[in-house]
Formats: structure tokens, C-alpha cells, sequence
């Protein structure tokens, strides 16, 4: 009998609420001795979030992300700046106890794991793709996902973005672009440099096809059977409180 | 204010910001796409970092790190002071 763990499965919301969710699942994990949990989802309205350590003012073009609203959310984790684009990513997230027998105590090992996982799921759809550390996925050389992960509450919590057909031109607008302007040159390096499933396969990938290789992925990877469900009462009593958080301005503007 | 903004070899990017009155460092803040756990180290090390004088930046970060449990992924303890005298010196 193969070990299940619960997947959460495409909800779309809007940015304090998916951030929300990740922190409130990490935090019930143990407390409440809830699943291990994977989550695919999709952010709405579009969202820009910035590493826990980033500047706001440094990495976010805030007047751009006004006038085409488009959230601005910190997460709790590291990392650098995602754009979330509705139309355009899938963001994945995995919660799983630091002493899990299949999580490895050592955190490069961990998110080679984890991002092994999102390889593989990849390769179910033809793309050839390779954790690169510290923390990317990389496809023909390019980036096509970024990773970041926390420990606290006695568990992992790694979350990251799979590109599915990003939108590189609104990326710009709404992300700090070094005083330059977004010129079609500008834009042909980022191209050189990241890449979605859409160009790397030349083809249009639907969500719903996108979705089904990442859960597989996962299952093949930890060898388990995701098993869709929902979040407790307990677990959405703790999402209602760190909403407040999220969304405040104390925690998006606190460096 | 003094500013200086370093590139790991490997990635990351750190930026440190801060002002020197007389001999001190004072409004100290250390930003970039790193990774530190737990993350609220960085207060408590912008803390540690307030006020105390410019020389003793070296000795100040290497005992924070001694003294606290933190664990950095992506960047060292170094790249750290690093930034922080770059932003001096700038």
C-alpha cells in the first residue's frame, strides 16, 4: 500500500491568501498532525512576491503594479523576485516534516529532491530539465523555475514557479529593472536566460495538462499516491489570521 | 547613507545600507535574494550591527553567527561582512 499525502489542488487566490495557505499548512503540519501536504495553484489577480530579506522599493516597480493590478505580496521564504502570472505560471508547494524518512535533514540535498520532483513532472511533458543549485530549474540551459525553501515549526516548506507562458514584457513592467528601459534587446536576454513550457516545446500547455505532470512527478518521486483534499478547520481558522498579516503594509514594506 | 550592492559568485545578490555617525554604524539593513534560517536572524543581526563601531565590524558578524543558532544557503557568513564594508568604504 503506497504512503498518500494530501494535494491541494489548483486553488486560485489572490496573494496574502496562497501565501496564507503555504504558512498555515507548515504551521498545523506537526501541531495537528495533518498530511503531507503538495499544493498547485494559481495566483489572481497576477502577483509580483519578493524574498523575505528583499527590498520592496529595490526589486518592485510599485506605480506599474497600481495601474495594471497586479498584487505585491513578501513571502516568508528567501529567494529572489516571481512574477505570478495568472495567465502564465503554476506555483507549486510541499510541506513535509524535517524528519520525514523521505526528507533529506540536509537542505541542498532537499531541494534537489523537491526539485526533482518538478523534473520530473517536466519530463512527462518532453522537457528535459535539471535542478541547478542553489536554487533553479533549468531546461536547454535556461531557467524554468525558481525554488525557495524554509524550515520552521519542525518542517519543510519549499513552494516555487513553474513558467508556463509568462508574460516577460508585463514581467518587466512591474519588476525593478536596473534603470534601463524595456527594450526588445533587454527583453531578447531575459530569453536567452528563462524560458516556459510554451517555448521550450513550441507549443501551447494547458494548466490542466501542465497540473497532471506535476502531480505525477511528485508521486513518482516520493513514491506516494497524492490524494486530493481540503484544508482543516483548524487549518483555515490559522489561513484567516495570517491573511491579516500578509496583507498588511507592515509586513510587504518591512524592508 | 552609504550603499554598496554585491554579487555572490554563484548568484545571490546583497545590498547593505547604512549610515556612520562619529565612529558607528547606525540604520543598518542587509537585503537581497539569499536564504537564512530562521529568517528573522537578519533583524537580530542589523541589531547586533547598530551602533557598534565600524572596526569592530569583522568581530561583530563572525560572533553573531557563533552565538546564534542561523543557517545561511546561498551566501556565507563573509559575504556578509563583505557587503557591509563595501557600503563603508563607499
Amino acid at each position: 500500500m503506497k504512503e498518500t499525502w494530501r494535494l491541494i489542488d489548483m486553488r486560485i487566490e489572490d496573494a496574502p491568501t496562497q501565501m496564507a495557505i503555504d504558512e498555515a499548512i507548515a504551521m498545523a503540519r506537526l501541531k495537528e498532525n495533518t498530511p503531507n501536504t503538495v499544493r498547485l495553484y494559481r495566483w489572481s489577480p497576477s502577483a509580483v512576491s519578493i524574498g523575505y530579506f528583499q527590498s520592496i522599493e529595490k526589486e518592485v516597480n510599485l506605480p506599474a503594479c497600481e495601474e495594471h493590478g497586479v498584487d505585491v505580496i513578501r513571502r516568508i521564504t528567501g529567494g529572489g523576485a516571481v512574477y505570478h502570472d495568472y495567465n502564465g505560471e503554476i506555483t507549486y508547494s510541499l510541506v513535509a516534516p524535517e524528519a520525514d524518512p523521505k526528507m533529506p535533514a540536509d537542505i541542498l540535498a532537499s531541494y534537489e529532491l523537491i526539485c526533482g520532483a518538478i523534473a520530473n513532472g517536466l519530463a512527462q511533458l518532453g522537457v528535459d530539465a535539471e535542478f541547478k543549485p542553489v536554487n533553479d530549474i533549468v531546461a536547454g540551459g535556461k531557467k524554468i523555475s525558481g525554488n525557495a525553501q524554509t524550515r520552521r515549526h519542525g518542517v519543510v516548506l519549499q513552494h516555487g514557479t513553474v513558467l508556463v507562458d509568462t508574460d516577460i514584457r508585463r514581467m518587466f513592467q512591474v519588476l525593478q529593472v536596473s534603470d534601463a528601459k524595456i527594450s526588445d534587446k533587454l527583453i531578447k536576454a531575459v530569453e536567452d536566460r528563462v524560458t516556459n513550457l510554451r517555448r521550450y516545446l513550441g507549443r501551447q500547455v494547458g494548466f490542466d495538462e501542465a497540473r497532471a505532470a506535476l502531480i505525477k512527478g511528485f508521486e513518482d518521486t516520493f513514491d506516494v499516491a497524492l490524494q486530493p483534499g481540503e484544508l482543516t478547520e483548524a487549518e483555515n481558522r490559522l489561513v484567516k489570521q495570517l491573511h491579516d498579516k500578509y496583507s498588511s503594509r507592515e509586513w510587504v514594506f518591512q524592508r | 547613507m552609504k550603499r554598496a550592492e554585491y554579487k555572490i559568485p554563484g548568484g545571490k545578490l546583497l545590498s547593505a545600507e547604512l549610515a556612520v555617525e562619529g565612529d558607528h554604524m547606525v540604520g543598518v539593513k542587509i537585503t537581497g535574494d539569499f536564504f537564512m534560517h530562521p529568517e528573522t536572524s537578519i533583524i537580530e543581526l542589523e541589531k547586533a550591527l547598530e551602533g557598534t563601531p565600524a572596526a569592530d565590524l569583522e568581530d561583530t558578524v563572525n560572533g553573531f553567527f557563533r552565538e546564534n543558532d542561523v543557517t545561511l544557503f546561498g551566501i556565507h557568513v563573509e559575504d556578509f561582512v563583505k557587503v557591509v564594508k563595501m557600503a563603508l568604504e563607499s
